[in-house]
């Protein structure tokens, strides 16, 4: 074989590999736009806020991802839907504004795609986030306390302080980047029907 | 030694080599400290920092050992190599080296960040944009090297080597360069940027570290066994093959989700079909390698570079299995993953490259290897222990996959299922991390000229041969 034969062979087949999947893909799944929600008068998926945006990168500068897929897969009766992970399947309309996008290659632990509606309180999320076995006694999802800040509790507790403390005498204060996280954790939860997935 | 009488380039591949050494063992460190969080998850709380949680040794190890060690390590090799496809010797040494630095900067940098700030949560791409710039730039300089010993006309010399070559050098920068723009650098809708990465996780595996390891396999194991490919157009058509399906390949870790389907129907043909071309080149390396036990029993190089070809093979047999249509929905999100990358890692790249160090670091240089027993270490507990995480993750990851599968089992109980198996994934890991000592002892302890006899080819000590005998007596 030709130097230059071999050149455009293996160009020529990156090239069709790039085309089909990128272009072909963005065709097909890059335009779709967001429908209107009959019922809120709303379009769907929402747009994410600025601060759940901001969530996405601390959920994966976290590692969130090495452990909790962001993807429930049907169909109806699907284990997935049957354990409580969403009420359908996850489909591309649900990934239209999510930057970056993350789909999650790993299920150490439950998948996240619905935890906004499993944990919709912020309180919990955040004390999970601080240290998980404070809601349930053996979990073994990571402690997060480097989110925290933690302060002498003073005659009385700040707003956003948590509901625990680790000793009685601190109360602990979410960063910025914890607010963020819960925000975008909130954030994920697909309650309504697309025309591609209707609800269970 | 007359340093103006090394070849140009090899200072860098020494560099590259080193690099990767050292990168093999902070990476699979690493790698054992965070299976053994999932062992024992109140771990974290003994050292309640960022940097030592789960999340982020997980993906900073991955990136060490894919991007520090095979990467680099097969760069370097290869740097070694590539002027004997053509007899063209390479200029500009220093360019060469100042590109082999600038791959080693872009590896240090790459991992303090995803370790200090976590990883980007891009599949394949954990590392922050300015260091995959800083790869590509050191490669434009690397691969435009490699690229003068492909030599211009290809009319004697080895075909099959610089084929894969040749398709390694395309894939990289096109797959980075254009993974990075579209992730980070415009506005891509989310749906099509996990295409992106599962593309571009294709390209990285299995178009540019595996063509690699083929193109060595290819070119030394005729070399050291004095065999040459039997049948070139089975090995043509491989290599077309594995251009065209290569890239699809990442497809099949979306099961359902939000891929279009025939993306993911694709997807399962191609792994099918990547597995018929990796029988076909075992086929052409059984021809190179039968009835050369004996050799292979006793060469270093030989015995770690057919062990490499035949994990080669057991790959992607491996992933086809995982991926047939009811094997993939249940063990598409389990540790069965990770086996199918200790098998491709560990047992085919690991082992490439190990007996391409073996085979090339003396070229033109004036050292050899010493008779020593830590050889037989380096074989055994590498080859060994990557077998064991291997079939201990495989395990897990069925039970897992079965357990996922079952709304029946509770969602709290599910990491359970994992952990009487990381004990043997965990202490096997711990068995290659020994094995690769060894290797990097013996290597520094070569370069340095430290044992009083050495010999260019590295041969085992005493390959312990089972008689007739003793078994009679084992059985007497
Ligand atoms: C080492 C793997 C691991 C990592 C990393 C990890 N988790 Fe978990 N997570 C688990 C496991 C296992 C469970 C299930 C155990 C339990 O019931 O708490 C879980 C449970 C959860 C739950 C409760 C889910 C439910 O349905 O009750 C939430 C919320 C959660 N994790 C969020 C996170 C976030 C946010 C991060 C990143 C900051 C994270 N996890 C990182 C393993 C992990």
């Amino acid at each position: 074989m030709k130097p230059t034969r071999a050149l455009a062979i293996a160009f020529g087949a990156l090239l069709l590999t790039w085309v089909a999947q990128a272009a072909v893909g963005y065709l097909q799944v890059g335009r779709l736009e967001p429908v209107l929600n009959e019922e809120t008068n709303l379009t769907v998926p929402p747009v994410p806020s600025g601060l759940a945006h901001t969530g996405a990168r601390v959920f994966a500068s976290q590692g969130c991802l090495e452990c909790h897929s962001l993807s429930a897969r049907g169909p109806k009766d699907s284990a997935d839907l049957t354990r409580g992970w969403g009420q359908r399947r996850s489909v591309a309309r649900d990934y239209l504004f999510r930057d970056p996008a993350m789909l999650g290659t790993a299920r150490i632990g439950p998948d996240l795609s619905n935890i906004g509606a499993r944990m919709p309180e912020g309180d919990k999320l955040m004390q999970h986030l601080y240290d998980p076995r404070l809601l349930k006694k053996n979990s073994t999802c990571p402690t997060h306390p480097w989110l925290f800040v933690k302060k002498p509790a003073g005659p009385k507790a700040e707003p956003d302080a948590l509901q625990v403390s680790p000793d009685g005498w601190h109360q602990l204060l979410p960063s910025y980047h914890a607010k963020a996280l819960v925000a975008y954790l909130q954030s994920l939860n697909a309650n309504y029907a697309l025309p591609e997935a209707p609800l269970k | 030694m007359n340093r103006s009488r090394l070849p140009q380039g090899s200072t860098a591949a020494l560099v590259l080599i080193l690099g990767s050494i050292l990168a093999s063992l902070v990476g699979a460190g690493l790698q054992l400290l965070a299976n053994t969080q999932l062992l024992v998850p109140s771990l974290d709380r003994l050292i309640p920092m960022a940097w030592f949680n789960y999340g982020r040794l997980a993906p900073a190890s991955q990136f060490l050992l894919s991007y520090g060690w095979l990467g680099s390590g097969l760069l370097g090799v290869l740097l070694i190599l590539a002027p004997r496809f053509s007899g063209i010797a390479f200029r500009y040494g220093r360019l060469l080296f100042g590109g082999a630095l600038l791959w080693q900067l872009a590896i240090l940098s790459g991992f303090t960040q995803i370790l200090l700030e976590g990883s980007s949560g891009l599949i394949g791409m954990p590392q922050p944009r300015f260091v995959s710039i800083l790869l590509i730039l050191s490669f434009l300089v690397l691969g435009t090297g490699l690229t003068r010993g492909l030599g211009r006309s290809w009319k004697s010399g080895p075909l099959l080597p610089r084929l894969y070559l040749l398709l390694a050098l395309l894939a990289f920068p096109l797959g980075l360069g254009s993974a990075e723009a579209l992730l980070r650098g415009t506005v891509t809708p989310g749906s099509v940027q996990i295409i992106t990465q599962l593309l571009w996780h294709s390209f990285h595996q299995h178009l540019w570290l595996a063509p690699l390891g083929i193109a060595l396999i290819f070119q030394l194991l005729p070399t050291l066994t004095g065999r040459a490919a039997t049948s070139l157009n089975l090995g043509l058509l491989a290599w077309i093959a594995t251009a065209l399906f290569g890239g699809w390949l990442g497809t099949v870790r979306a099961s359902d989700g939000p891929i279009p389907s025939w993306m993911q129907s694709t997807g399962v043909v191609a792994s099918i079909l990547m597995a018929f071309v990796a029988i076909g080149n075992g086929l052409l390396v059984q021809n190179l390698t039968e009835g050369r036990w004996e050799e292979i029993r006793r060469t270093v190089a030989l015995r770690f570079l057919s062990v490499g070809a035949w994990s080669y093979a057991a790959t992607y047999i491996l992933l086809a299995f995982l991926s047939l249509p009811w094997v993939r929905p249940v063990m598409v999100f389990t540790v069965a993953w990770p086996a199918l990358f200790e098998v491709f890692h560990f047992l085919f790249l690991g082992c490439v490259l190990a007996g391409s160090v073996y085979a090339l670091l003396p070229v033109g240089r004036e050292m050899g290897w010493p008779n020593s027993s830590a050889l037989t270490w380096h074989f055994w507990c590498t080859t060994l222990g990557a077998a064991a995480a291997a079939s201990g993750l495989l395990l897990a990851g069925s039970f897992q996959g079965l357990a996922l599968s079952d709304a029946g089992v509770p969602t709290s109980t599910l990491a359970s299922y994992l952990r009487p198996f990381l004990f043997v994934v965990i202490f096997a890991q711990f068995f290659w991390l020994v094995g690769q000592i060894a290797f990097a002892s013996v290597l520094i302890a070569s370069l340095l000229r430290l044992f009083p006899t050495a010999a260019p080819m590295a041969v085992f000590r005493n390959p312990t041969v089972i008689r007739p005998a003793s078994i009679g007596h084992l059985h007497g």
